[in-house]
């Protein structure tokens, strides 16, 4: 792997940049901790865009920006942050969608009570994000991942809803416990690297060339994606997320749902399948077959849902399960799909949950039937929810077309009853999101009950148009992102085969 | 070994021996004082105990590179020595910021405190640099009888009483038990050197295997390992708050010098047979203590079992014997003093409001009475559950990668069920002191050396956690010295 060294360390200067912003809040009065949040944040994301001048697309497989500081030279323990093109893409996806979390914050009628923990915890939340996609070395990659536990809990916990003792617990305890296979498995590939090389090391570099037999492999295989899926999630442990986005105050709902998740998605097709290719063939149709499930499962518990977040969170999950079906699809159009949704799902559930939280702002509920038919006094608020929701949905312009169309020809390639299989995973979530639309703009309301709201208007509708803007472009010029990452998939797929070559049991 | 060698008269050579010369000395002085004066000026005894120690400190630290034996080989100063008494003599010193108010609300001024106080520390400081059995036998006594009496300190209290009594008779077959196995290693090698007695190859090891448990189980006991753990939740939670502070940290250190010593001293020979029996004790420690700790009511009590899960956690790496496993085991065991300090002495100072009783109640809200000790009490929370970037997190990934060297998967994955049971209890505290809102009575504040010793501690736990190489350059060659013994 080659690595660019940084002509300007954008990565490390946006982490200490936000980790200023936490001093400032801490040490200033207590009003001027959201201008500062909204102020270092919003610096961050244009670091990120201006970095994009920087980053050479021909090399994107390459890692760029890199720079390193030693910690331990025993261990071979370093600060060393870098990006890909998926690195580089989830980076930017942080920033903007912290940004758009804090600017919803402003004017959220829910976070009126200890406003500079709560500034203070989203600039964490931030910089931790963007050290889990940045960094090189896995026990800092560790630490960044569980650093971005903390704050979330925090934020569930104090500015929750009615549950949010209870979720915030749930939320802890699961990610947690699971990581911590997680730390145990990035230990035992550092220990694996020292039996083979005769040298610790930690450095994702260094890993990548141990060789692991079969069974071991499976074992540290399933050590990593304990944690992940836990994280992304899938199907059977999905338990916690629709109690924590559920009762998560909309900008925490908003962190979670978009970035929280996509660290599992990262991390699997970062770790599991490049530290572990042959163990990632071994068990392709299993972890396909996984995600179709989770794709059908999470659409039928969506539509069964009345509560507006509890529904979105629900989504989530489905969308994930496109992520990561076609992730082990383990061919082109599959990890084209998977990154495409990673990045399109970010921007259209952090729209829905900012939807959810503007209808509770009007009505004080989370009920969908109660909105019905209001939509007609917020014409603006109207369109930005039908573009979030036909994107969502997959119509072919909007963001998450990309995502659901690669998946069914990715896995037209194996078979049509596969690729049949993710259909119908499709037709469902087009079915809930339907549903969705319907409540809100045909169940109308006889005229004189109707009530009259205030539409989406200042900060909300920055935030509003910071997501759905992209999903537009996400939708409608995909081979803009295509640039990020295919490089990176042509890499992935030669190793694959590379590791292939001695045969799937040598 | 030639008649000449053995009668060959050394000069001691005393300039190893001074930090615990200065100790002793202090020691001394405090109980004359004690004697002296009827109503014993509680500044007047603070300070001297203060300076006596700053100086064995300074001393300590300008002569670190200080090696050699003394006393024909039963006195061994060599870093992992000094490493460790530095962390037993400045623990002390910060302990004394708290003992006062505490003691003076609590109507247990006594004199004796000051002066068992430096001989448990002596007793501790000579335990962490002895291979010698008598010594370290005569060295256990001195930290145990000092610890007996500091735990009964709270005379009017009967938990105190309880605590203390328990204690003394399971010290008392702790130390039984110890010496019986001394006995065997003796009879087994013909020496009390434990350099000799484990490098000595014998075709018949069961002498050597026997002694080294009753020796082994001994110290289990001080250490408080399950199954032999019963004396400590009582003695803990009955002795005053700061001697449970100093029991959990300075008294661990020392307990666990002589097994960190014994450690990397297990031979090819009997290998298996000490992973089996230290990963067992260990799993069955930290499960318990953890599975425990959850129940509690009491948070000191909780702390308590928290700490004898820490002791499990120690053992699992101390089961790993070899160089990763003892770097593991060091850092741990200095970070553990640390946070586990830490967590005592905040509830320490909170005793001391009124109708404070350290029942989780109490705890509700307290972010909004008494927002520094919230945090502080966070820090440690998270830090003993091992949150990055907190030193706890460290110390598991140390004690992990241990495991992963050793191959002892099982321990590995157990020890993952015992931390996930334990974020239970440390988290409950937090989401009770962040989390619930409740108006409340004065809580007490706490003293200016109070505050600074708390903040010292507390950014020290996330110095270690972020800055790693400023430790582990002293453990690393301190390790890797003693595994050339």
């Amino acid at each position: 792997m080659e690595l660019v060294p940084a002509v300007f360390p954008f990565i490390p200067l946006s982490i200490v940049l936000l980790l200023l912003g936490i001093v400032l809040i801490v040490l200033l009065e207590e009003k001027f901790a959201k201008w500062i949040a909204l102020v270092f944040s919003g610096a961050v994301l244009v670091l990120s865009l201006v970095s994009l001048l920087y980053f050479d697309f021909s090399q994107a497989q390459k890692v760029q920006f890199y720079q390193s500081i030693t910690l331990i030279e025993e261990l071979r323990l370093s600060l060393s942050f870098g990006a890909d093109g998926l690195s580089y893409l989830m980076y930017i996806l942080t920033t903007l969608v912290s940004f758009v979390a804090i600017c919803w914050s402003i004017r959220d009628h829910q976070i009126n009570h200890r406003l500079k923990e709560y500034y203070a915890w989203f600039l964490l939340s931030e910089s931790a994000l963007v050290g889990v996609f940045t960094s090189w070395d896995m026990l800092v990659f560790y630490v960044f991942y569980e650093l971005t536990l903390v704050p979330m809990f925090f934020v569930i916990g104090i500015w929750g809803y009615k549950l949010r003792l209870y979720s915030a617990y749930k939320f802890f305890v699961y990610i947690f416990v699971s990581s911590l296979f997680l730390l145990l498995g990035v230990v035992s590939i550092a220990v694996e690297h020292y039996r083979q090389f005769g040298k610790l090391s930690f450095s994702y570099f260094d890993l990548l060339q141990n060789q692991y037999s079969l069974a071991f492999g499976l074992f540290l295989f399933l050590l990593f994606f304990i944690a992940f899926a836990v994280k992304t999630p899938i199907v059977p442990f999905h338990t916690w997320l629709p109690d924590a986005h559920g009762e998560a105050p909309t900008a925490g709902s908003v962190v979670l749902a978009a970035i929280l998740l996509k660290m599992g998605t990262y991390a699997l097709l970062r770790f599991n399948i490049r530290l572990f290719p042959k163990v990632a063939v071994f068990l392709m149709p299993v972890l396909v077959l996984w995600g179709i499930a989770t794709i059908i499962f999470a659409s039928w518990f969506t539509i069964s849902q009345s509560n507006v977040k509890r529904f979105v969170a629900y989504s989530s999950v489905s969308h994930m399960g496109f992520v990561v079906a076609g992730m082990f699809l383990l061919n082109k159009e599959g990890l084209r799909a998977s990154i495409m949704e990673m990045f399109a799902h970010g921007l259209t559930s952090a729209s829905l949950f900012m939807m959810a939280g503007f209808i509770y702002n009007r009505l004080h509920s989370f009920n969908m039937q109660a909105l019905r038919g209001s939509i007609r006094f917020m014409p603006v608020f109207a369109v930005l929810t039908a573009i979030t929701g036909f994107s969502s949905m997959g119509l072919p312009g909007g963001s998450s077309f990309w995502g659901k169309f690669l998946t069914i020809m990715g896995a037209k390639e194996y078979t049509l009853r596969l690729a049949l299989l993710v259909l119908a995973g499709a037709f469902f979530s087009v079915l809930y999101v339907l549903y969705l639309l319907k409540t809100l703009y045909l169940d109308v309301k006889e005229e004189g009950r109707l009530v009259h709201f205030t539409d989406v208007r200042g900060f909300k509708l920055v935030a509003f148009l910071l997501v759905v803007v992209p999903m537009l472009l996400v939708g409608l010029l995909p081979f803009l992102f295509f640039a990020f990452f295919d490089a990176h998939i042509d890499l992935l797929l030669r190793m694959v085969l590379k590791s292939l070559g001695g045969g799937l049991w040598n | 070994m030639e008649l000449k060698d053995l009668i060959q008269i050394e000069i001691p050579k005393l300039a190893l021996f001074v930090p615990e010369l200065i100790v002793l000395i202090t020691g001394f002085v405090l109980f004359s004082l004690d004697l002296i004066y009827k109503r014993l000026s509680h500044t007047l005894a603070i300070s001297v105990s203060v300076i006596g120690y700053t100086l064995a400190l300074l001393y300590l630290v300008f002569n670190f590179d200080l090696r050699g034996e003394t006393f024909y080989g039963l006195y061994v100063r060599d870093s992992f020595s000094s490493l460790l008494q530095v962390f037993m003599i400045l623990l002390t010193i910060i302990l004394l910021a708290f003992t006062l108010q505490y003691q003076r609300f609590k109507r247990s001024l006594y004199g004796e405190f000051y002066y068992l106080l430096s001989f448990s520390l002596l007793g501790g400081m000579v335990l962490a640099s002895s291979y010698n059995l008598l010594l370290i036998y005569i060295a256990l006594e001195a930290v145990s009888v000092s610890f007996y009496i500091l735990t009964a300190l709270q005379r009017g209290d009967f938990t105190s009483k309880e605590g203390a009594f328990k204690y003394l008779i399971l010290g008392g077959l702790a130390i039984a038990l110890a010496s019986y196995g001394a006995v065997f290693l003796y009879i087994y090698a013909g020496s009390f050197d434990l350099r000799h007695v484990l490098h000595f190859n014998a075709p018949d090891k069961s002498f050597l295997i026997l002694g080294l448990v009753f020796f082994l189980f001994g110290l289990a006991i001080k250490i408080g390992v399950v199954p032999f753990h019963f004396w400590l939740p009582d003695a803990y939670q009955g002795a005053p708050t700061p001697i449970t502070a100093y029991m959990s940290s300075v008294g661990k250190i020392a307990f666990f010098a002589p097994v960190l010593r014994v450690m990397p001293l297990v031979q090819e020979s009997f290998h298996n047979t000490w992973v089996l029996v230290v990963g067992t004790l260990a799993v069955i420690t930290f499960l318990y203590g953890n599975f425990v700790a959850l129940v509690q009511k009491d948070v000191k009590r909780m702390l308590a079992y928290s700490s004898i899960a820490h002791s499990g956690y120690i053992l699992a790496g101390v089961s790993v014997a070899n160089a990763i496993g003892l770097k593991a085991v060091i850092y741990f065991l200095l970070a553990y003093s640390i946070m586990g300090m830490l967590g005592f002495l905040v509830l320490a100072v909170l005793e001391r409001s009124g109708n404070w009783e350290n029942k989780l109640e109490d705890f509700d809200g307290l972010k909004h009475s008494q927002g520094f000790m919230a945090w502080v009490f966070a820090i440690a929370l998270l830090s003993l559950l091992g949150i990055p970037p907190t030193v706890g997190f460290l110390i598991k990934a140390l004690i992990f990668m241990s495991l992963a060297y050793g191959k002892l998967w099982w321990v590995g994955i157990l020890m993952i069920v015992g931390v996930g049971v334990s974020t239970g209890y440390y988290l409950r505290l937090v989401v009770l002191m962040f989390m619930k809102e409740r108006e409340r009575r004065a809580i007490a504040n706490p003293t200016g050396f109070e505050r600074a010793s708390m903040v010292l501690m507390a950014v020290s736990l996330l110095i270690l956690g972020i800055l790693p190489m400023l430790l582990w350059n002293y453990i690393s060659p301190t390790s890797e010295m003693l595994f050339r013994r």
